[in-house]
């Protein structure tokens, strides 16, 4: 049917972007950054015309626990262990890679214009990091997820060991072993509920069963949850396997998302990060562990899920309250801009637990709208430092004076990362706010505070680094040159866009969000007529 | 009954062919130790490409026995298995040797130990290692094992005029010396237990036994001792960091890879196969040096600060991953687990020190962590490809010891040994921590005016043995189907009695 394998090249361009490079000598600067940013746009061709391509109504069209996916590849891959290379686009998918191209030609463009150390080297690891980061969210197989989950971390070590301040080191080495130890205990989960579902497919014909690693048949395998006799560790919490399973999953997401109190490597991380690193590092990384909830999460374990329901959507609300008390209490700009991500993420991840297809069509929307506000801010904070040579909020004031440009800009964005209604987070956070409400009203109400706080501190921030009588030595400042206007001109006009106009994200994810909701709150093997919300 | 049944004579050509790899090496041996006495100093590099194409025809032997139809018997009187299990094996070990035998002349040449006799012992100690990987009887298994360990002895005080080569060459003398002593003791014992040293007669006399004879038992688990030694598994490891720091680089480079890679299909044709029967017994203690190795390994390492040492604990660690295969016996899986994760650990392995060798200058070797600082600053491709194989030996994808770990783990958790697979990932995690330090110093800028290590060119030979590792490395990642069917089909040949793969 696709003659051309469009998801093979959205993976393939950044690889043989960066394999080009090698070629290019050291020195010549400008060709290497200027083949970079051609890598990127090309990706982010290949990604706009798969969502333009995307069938929005083939999703409706298949009954029960399935997942449609489109412009899939399959080939063999480790046929002994039953591992495949499958490819495949959804809804959710399709615009979480939407985002990874923006954020990618947004990190490329940046670099392009800056005084970059040892360009070929950077441009190589982040050309590496968008295959990766693509591969996550193409792979419909497990092992092929997981290879590109843990592959992530490699060109990611170099860039944040590489670049950044004094502290990078010791905050790199917190990320990738926070990060590695979630992901091994998942690794753990992945065999052992593909061997739960090789059991449950054996027969007099074969008797040990077919090993998969595919998605969809692991899905659709009772075998996971049929599993009843109780594991205790230590004596203490009595679980059955597929808990157990599900809370190594969780484990890995909510390190990556992250999730109070997983989330101690983040701030460090991003405190040490240089504002180009942060535009993909913040942009896309974080968001994988929520797609990981919704993609491996919900539709593997739906009995888990509902269990612990509420310890997902009670972290998700400490997440919120507590990150944005922290963010309070900072005085370091990107520490404040850091806990304020870390708040809104928790708005997702309640979002996805509300369980519901409100619940997790916003944590989708918002997915998007963290993604372009996260790095428009690290963006903005970046400008000031370079121009004032400080992050502290107590040293900074009355920059409006010196930077009207920056300063109409930045309003837009901190209203944007409040959540004021016409612009887009309140989209988000409105539709989250009502499927965790359908879900459980204390937890919303609760998460609703971590609205008005984010008022206090983003205001507070604006307030205090654009008001106010300028201070003497920053009088000499100059405003955002062209360039870095027009960088950031297309976040803010994506902010507006979506908060007046959210119709095509819902368009596109509806049909797959419907699946997602319909797989989560039904047992594999029942029969899809009862198993299936009736809908229209 | 040791010999009793067949007549003494000139062997027969099927059972030539079988050894055929062995005997390439053994004439190429000889022939080296000849051709020593005529090589002037100057010209000595020579003699490393005679044994490159005598290693290669070995190469080319093994591969034709792997596709021989006449292969999966024994050969010698039920001595020696000629089994695609054994082959894949001696391939390993042949491809580690080349590479070894590659980056040597260079390195050599620059600490002034460029001496005739060192190929001749490191295709002596090939041939021990390929008869222990093939070794049917228990006198093969002492024999080759002594071959290798022989060879290694003296290669370990190649550096004679280092006082800590040479204490290195002792100490692994007296200690290997003494597990050959327990080895060969619990291999009496078993013969006493079963009337047998042959390993397809052991295993059939053990059919009808409980398999809870005291003698036979003891005799076990000295064996294991032996082989714990050889595959240095904690408790067993004293002697591991002394010796990888104090041998010549190049020849850590072979030992830490290539004695593992044999000690370990000789540990699994053993017990795995040939104790299948009294599994209950020795998988129980099997599983604990596993999991002490893993930690032991693991926490010791934290604290190195020299590159050899480290990657000597790392080694210690890597065995305890290797051990799990063995300690869900009879589960098939953990056999097909082990060979892919020795084919991993030497590609990556011999990669790591292959790049200490290459770097290594005109006096001291390059050990310190000091000494790697900066180096991407420099070497931006050496420092790469090392970074690559730390991150291997750490388990990330796309390398090949992810697949390793994967593979080892699976089978655990296949064999219902969950707690095996937890204790590695936990271990794993530890083992991040160092590898990327490592990794990090690598990539720190080094302030103005230090002195940096004189890290020496690296040649043709030296880059290309880089760039085969991480290919191999690579390869091991992503193309995992190669190496994986072939460890399926090594597994299913397995001599004697394979379990049948599920």
């Amino acid at each position: 049917m696709h003659s051309i394998p469009w998801l093979t090249l959205v993976l393939v361009v950044p690889l043989g972007t960066a394999l080009l490079l090698q070629l290019l000598p050291r020195t010549a600067a400008g060709a290497i950054k200027a083949t970079t940013v051609a890598g990127t746009l090309a990706v982010a061709g290949i990604v706009a015309g798969l969502l333009i391509a995307f069938n929005q109504s083939a999703a409706s069209s298949t009954p029960g626990r399935g997942l449609t996916l489109q412009f899939q590849e399959r080939h063999s891959w480790i046929p002994g262990i039953g591992a495949s290379y499958h490819l495949g686009l959804d809804g959710l998918s399709g615009w979480l890679l939407a985002l990874d191209a923006a954020v990618f030609l947004i990190g490329a463009v940046v670099v392009s214009r800056r005084a970059t150390e040892r360009p070929k080297f950077y441009c190589t690891l982040l050309l590496l990091t968008e295959a990766a980061t693509a591969g996550v969210l193409l792979s419909a197989d497990l092992l092929l997820f997981y290879l590109f989950w843990e592959a992530m971390l490699v060109p990611l070590y170099f860039i944040l060991g590489s670049y950044g301040d004094a502290n990078r080191g010791r905050a790199t080495i917190k990320f990738i072993i926070y990060t590695a130890a979630g992901s091994l205990l998942m690794l753990v989960a992945i065999i052992y509920i593909t061997f739960q579902a090789q059991q449950a497919t054996a027969s007099a014909a074969n008797p040990s069963g077919t090993l998969s690693f595919d998605l969809q048949t692991l899905i659709n395998s009772p075998a996971v949850s049929a599993a009843q006799d109780r594991v205790s560790v230590l004596g203490f919490a009595t679980l059955t396997p597929a808990q157990w399973a599900f809370l190594a999953f969780a484990a890995a997401f909510a390190i990556k998302v992250p999730l109070v109190p997983f989330h101690t490597w983040l701030p460090d991380s991003y405190t040490s990060a240089p504002p180009q690193v942060l535009t993909f590092f913040a942009g896309i990384v974080s968001k994988l562990g929520a797609y990981g909830f919704i993609r491996y999460g919900l539709t593997l374990f739906p009995g888990p899920v509902h269990h612990f329901q509420w310890l997902l959507m009670s972290l998700a609300v400490v997440s919120i309250v507590y990150s944005a008390l922290l963010a309070l209490s900072q005085a370091d700009i990107k520490r404040i801009v850091a806990y304020a991500s870390i708040s809104h993420l928790g708005f997702i991840v309640l979002g996805i637990f509300a369980l519901n297809e409100n619940g997790i069509n916003g944590a989708i929307i918002q997915m998007i709208n963290h993604g372009i506000i996260i790095v428009a801010l690290f963006l903005v904070v970046g400008y000031i430092e370079e121009r004032t040579g400080t992050r502290d909020r107590h040293e900074l004031s009355g920059l409006e004076a010196r930077m009207p440009w920056l300063y109409a800009l930045f309003l837009v964005i901190t209203l944007a990362g409040l959540g004021m209604p016409g612009m887009n987070s309140f989209v988000g956070e409105f539709t989250i706010l009502v499927g965790a409400f359908q879900a459980n009203p204390v937890f919303t109400v609760l998460a609703g505070l971590g609205t008005v706080l984010a008022c206090w501190y983003m205001l507070r921030l604006h307030q205090g680094l654009m008001h106010d009588p300028i201070q003497g030595r920053l009088e000499r400042i100059g405003d955002l040159r062209v360039g870095e206007g027009l960088t950031l001109a297309p976040l803010v006009a994506l902010m507006v866009l979506i908060g007046v106009f959210p119709r095509p994200i819902g368009d596109v994810a509806r049909g797959n969000v419907h699946q997602y909701a319909t797989i989560a709150t039904s047992e594999p093997g029942a029969s899809p007529a009862t198993a299936s919300a009736p809908g229209p | 009954m040791l010999l009793a049944t067949q007549n003494l004579q000139f062997p027969p050509t099927r059972d030539l062919i079988g050894l055929l790899p062995e005997l390439i090496l053994s004439g190429a041996f000889v022939i080296l130790l000849m051709l020593d006495l005529v090589t002037p100093p100057s010209r000595r590099s020579l003699l490393a490409a005679v044994s490159l194409v005598a290693l290669a025809a070995a190469m080319g032997a093994v591969v034709w026995g792997w596709f021989d139809a006449d292969h999966a018997r024994t050969i010698y009187a039920g001595s020696f298995a000629y089994d695609r299990f054994g082959r894949f094996v001696d391939g390993i070990v042949i491809a580690s040797a080349a590479l070894t035998v590659a980056i040597s002349p260079d390195y050599l040449n620059r600490r002034g130990l460029h001496f005739g006799e060192y190929y001749a012992l490191i295709l002596a100690a090939t041939v021990g290692m390929m008869l222990l990987a093939g070794a049917a009887s228990l006198i093969v298994i002492f024999l080759g094992i002594e071959l290798l360990s022989i060879s290694l002895y003296i290669l370990s005080g190649f550096a004679h005029t280092e006082t800590r080569s040479q204490e290195a060459a002792l100490k692994y003398l007296l200690l290997g010396g003494f597990a050959s002593g327990i080895l060969l003791y619990g291999m009496a014992l078993i013969y006493g237990a079963t009337g047998h040293t042959q390993l397809t007669l052991i295993k059939q006399s053990l059919a009808g036994s409980s398999g809870t004879d005291p003698l036979f038992l003891v005799g076990v688990g000295l064996l294991f001792v032996g082989f714990a030694f050889k595959v240095s598994a904690a408790p067993f490891h004293w002697w591991t960091p002394d010796v990888y720091q104090g041998a010549p680089t190049s020849v850590t480079t072979f030992m830490s890879v290539a004695t593992k890679v044999a000690a370990f299909a000789s540990l699994i044709r053993v017990f795995t196969y040939t104790f299948a029967d009294s599994t209950d017994k020795w998988t129980g203690i099997v599983a604990f040096v596993a999991i002490i190795s893993m930690v032991v390994g693991n926490v010791a390492a934290l604290t190195q600060t020299s590159l050899k040492r480290m990657l000597a604990y790392s080694g210690i660690a890597q065995a305890g991953y290797i051990l799990i295969g063995v300690a869900v016996s009879p589960d098939p899986l953990g056999t097909v687990g082990s060979l892919y994760y020795l084919a991993a650990y030497a590609a990556t392995n011999l990669g790591a020190f292959a790049v200490i060798t290459v770097l290594a200058g005109r006096g001291e070797d390059l050990d310190s962590y000091d000494g790697i600082r900066g180096l991407a600053y420099r070497r931006p491709y050496t420092a790469a490809a090392m970074a690559f194989f730390l991150f291997s030996l750490g388990g990330f994808p796309p390398t090949a010891g992810f697949f390793a770990k994967f593979l080892v783990f699976s089978a655990a958790i296949h064999a219902h040994a969950v707690y095996l697979a937890l204790w590695g990932i936990g271990t794993s995690v530890i083992s991040i921590f160092y590898y990327l330090r490592v990794g990090l110093l690598m990539y720190t800028r080094p302030k103005e005016g230090e002195e940096t290590y004189p890290w020496a060119r690296t040649s043709l030979a030296g880059g290309g043995v880089l760039a085969a590792s991480a290919a191999g490395t690579l390869v091991l990642g992503i193309l995992v189907f190669l190496i994986y069917t072939a460890a399926v089909s090594a597994q299913h040949g397995v001599l004697p009695v394979p379990q049948q793969l599920a």
